[in-house]
């Protein structure tokens, strides 16, 4: 009889013979937490799973992702639109960036207040801020990937800051950018970044770190108090995984309810207002407060400042004292820091919200970028299909008058400058030919969309266009040529 | 694969002065003296082990399944290309010589509607009209003229003017398309055919 235990056994001595497998699991199972297994232990390893994760969703995502200007935002929207699973996996991806920048500050802050960085554990503590900033690369460098307007804009102001550095600012930039602008080059050395570079560096930042951690040992608990020791398995394990299910289906939640952001395609020269990612928004906000050639402050002088600081930490606290109310320079330090990023995101989200004509804007870009989302996903022409289809486009805007102003500013993000139609909304060209769009009914159309079944992203009303103003963007378009459509369509 | 720990809980004398560690990692499970108090522990232990293994379990079967679906999905629902596409004005076409075409074949792949150029072969033989796909049914080689006939450089197959096989490794003759003359255009259905098998049929 075969007892599959007794196999599973053998093949297990077997491996431990040749590998010494079995004193490696004892060793990491067994790790003693001094003073018991706690709550407050778990954002280490929740960052570590978290970026398996985000490694496992990010070399997926590759699958179907081109670097290129001309693709990279049709490839994306292609993931988050067409691909099953697609946005889930672009959302957890998405979110799980920010859920890093949460858990370091989490981790930072338990480390911190524990005095966990004290004596023998200064490089552990360094290797720890070397990881921090790396994260924030991460996150810099992702951003640009979608290649839609947030994406383009924000990060044509984040390197406009490391522009701004004297002396070397401008050589910088040029290097970080790969030109004087921000182009498809521009594009491949993020995605080479983000992709290769720095998950090479994070990869064996993070294994140094936990070297480091388990050379060390557990610092235990601030008050030395209590007298006792759990090893690693099972209780220590067993809270970790607990919190990072919290973190994990927190994350799915959100990547399912509030799919990721992805707006209209990046247009260079657009009056796109930009806003940074949450955690960026101290640094965004502290720019307002200061102007001119003061902008190094917020830009570099504070940030450099406040890294230095975090570096050299051990070296200058020396002392043994790890309870964090006998520590009060330090814990008020902290408390100011949190304190005070977390006012300044308040207030530049704040800010934003109480000025008319930002929260306006705001509300429309997300508008759009709603829009974008929801319309159904249009693969790219390539190839020759790709000159027949623009050919066709510029002869219709050869054979037609200017469009209207009202046009332009209401309908020509969706439909296209001409009525050509884009990635948002259908064709008009030879509306008319169709059956209920004669000139009345475009009118009505206009007064009452879903009288027509219009559904979303079509607005439910244009209050802003008076009688007038419909009545000349319908009497332009129907006299709209009937686009040829293209031999190969379907 | 079962791990014999036993849980412990060590007492050790003081934090006070940097203590190490190493006198933790290696301390041994306490001696039969203290089995009956263990005893609950291990059942702790394993139910704790448990959670913990049905949490990375769900969290990898979640994760798993999402990024097989994402990889393998689209693979399988991309369709195989069968339009009818314009060839040649029928009048292009003399009697009796075969005649290769180009032809611009589109398909949705992924982000992209992607044109790619395919070749055929057209032969007019007594007002009947044959059309040829130009890949060889063996592993996929382009198939050229010979010698009146058809051949594949890259095994050596070789097929009459009709399309029937006469030596090879090819297994069967080469494959027709779809066709048809409307307002005297030829226009072809361009299909990919499965390879290295007896019988014609649509890869799919
Ligand atoms: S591929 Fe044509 S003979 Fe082998």
């Amino acid at each position: 009889m075969i007892r599959p235990f007794s196999i599973v056994n053998k093949t297990y001595a077997w491996l431990d013979e040749r590998t010494g497998i079995k004193r490696l699991v004892r060793r990491t199972l067994d790790e003693p937490i001094r003073g018991g297994a706690r709550w407050s232990y778990v954002f280490g390893s929740a960052l570590l799973l978290l970026f398996v994760i985000q490694a496992l969703t990010g070399i997926f995502l590759t699958m179907y992702y081109v670097p290129s200007a001309d693709h990279a935002h049709v490839s994306v929207a292609y993931i988050q639109k067409a691909v099953p699973g697609g946005a889930l996996i672009r959302g957890l991806h998405y979110y799980g960036a920010s859920g890093m920048v949460l858990l370091l500050i989490a981790h930072l802050t338990q480390t911190f207040v524990f005095g966990a960085y004290k004596k023998k554990r200064e490089l552990l503590w360094i290797v720890g801020g070397v990881l921090f900033l790396l994260t924030l690369c991460f996150a810099f460098t992702g951003q640009l990937l979608p290649w839609d307007q947030e994406a383009y804009f924000g990060t044509k102001v984040g390197t406009s800051i490391a522009g701004e550095i004297p002396v070397v600012g401008h050589l910088q930039q040029r290097i970080i950018l790969g030109g004087p602008d921000i182009t498809s080059s521009t594009l491949s050395r993020f995605f080479m970044a983000h992709v290769f570079l720095l998950p090479l560096a994070l990869g064996f930042l993070v294994l140094l770190h936990v070297y480091l951690f388990r050379h060390a040992g557990a610092a235990g608990p601030f008050d030395n108090r209590e007298h006792r020791a759990d090893r690693f398995y099972p209780k220590q394990l067993f809270k970790d995984s607990f919190f990072f299910l919290l973190v994990f289906v927190a994350l799915v939640t959100v990547a399912t309810l509030m799919p990721a952001a992805l707006g209209p395609q990046a247009k260079p020269g657009s009056d796109f207002l930009a806003r940074p990612a949450w955690y960026f928004l101290p640094l965004f906000q502290l720019l307002k407060y200061f102007p001119g050639r003061l902008t190094l402050i917020p830009t570099l002088l504070l940030p450099g400042f406040l890294f230095t600081l975090l570096f050299l930490l051990p070296f200058f606290d020396r002392r043994h004292e790890r309870h964090p109310l006998r520590r009060p320079v330090a814990t008020t330090a902290l408390a100011l820091v949190l304190i005070g990023s977390g006012s300044l995101v308040f207030l530049a989200k704040y800010q934003d919200k109480t000025n008319p004509e930002y929260n306006a804007k705001l509300q429309h870009q997300e508008e759009l970028a709603r829009i974008f989302l929801k319309a159904q996903f249009r693969p790219q022409e390539v190839g020759a299909s790709a000159v027949r289809a623009s050919s066709s486009a510029a002869g219709s805007l050869n054979s037609n008058a200017e469009p209207p102003k009202e046009f332009l500013a209401t309908c020509a993000l969706c439909h296209g400058d001409n009525g050509e139609g884009n990635d948002l909304g259908p064709p008009l060209q030879g509306v008319t030919a169709k059956p209920n769009r004669t000139r009345d009914d475009l009118l009505r159309i206009l007064d009452n969309p879903p009288a027509y079944g219009l559904k979303d992203p079509m607005p439910v009303s244009f209050p802003d266009l008076s009688a007038d103003d419909k009545r000349l963007i319908v009497d332009w378009l129907i006299n709209l040529n009937k686009q040829d459509s293209p031999s190969l369509g379907e | 694969m079962k791990i014999n720990l036993v849980r412990t809980t060590v007492k050790i004398p003081s934090y006070q002065s940097d203590p190490d560690l190493d006198e933790l990692r290696d301390a041994q499970p306490p001696d039969s003296g203290g089995r009956a108090e263990l005893a609950v522990s291990d059942e702790r232990r394993s139910f704790l082990g448990l959670l913990t293994g049905l949490i990375g379990a769900g969290i990898s079967g979640v994760l798993g399944i999402t990024l097989g679906r994402f990889s393998i999905a689209p693979a399988l629902s991309a369709s195989n290309a069968s339009e009818w596409i314009d060839v040649a004005p029928l009048a292009e076409i003399p009697e009796g010589k075969p005649t290769n075409r180009s032809l611009v074949v589109s398909q949705n792949a992924g982000w992209g509607h992607f044109s790619s150029d395919q070749s055929v072969w057209v032969v007019k033989k007594a007002e009947q009209l044959t059309v040829f796909s130009s890949v060889c049914p063996h592993l996929g080689c382009t198939i050229t003229e010979n010698a009146g006939g058809f051949g594949c450089v890259c095994h050596n197959s070789a097929w009459n003017g009709a399309g029937e096989k006469l030596s090879g490794p090819a297994p069967r003759g080469m494959d027709t398309l779809e066709h048809k003359v409307e307002s005297n255009v030829v226009r072809v259905r361009y299909q990919n055919f499965k390879q290295g098998v007896a019988e014609k049929s649509v890869a799919s």
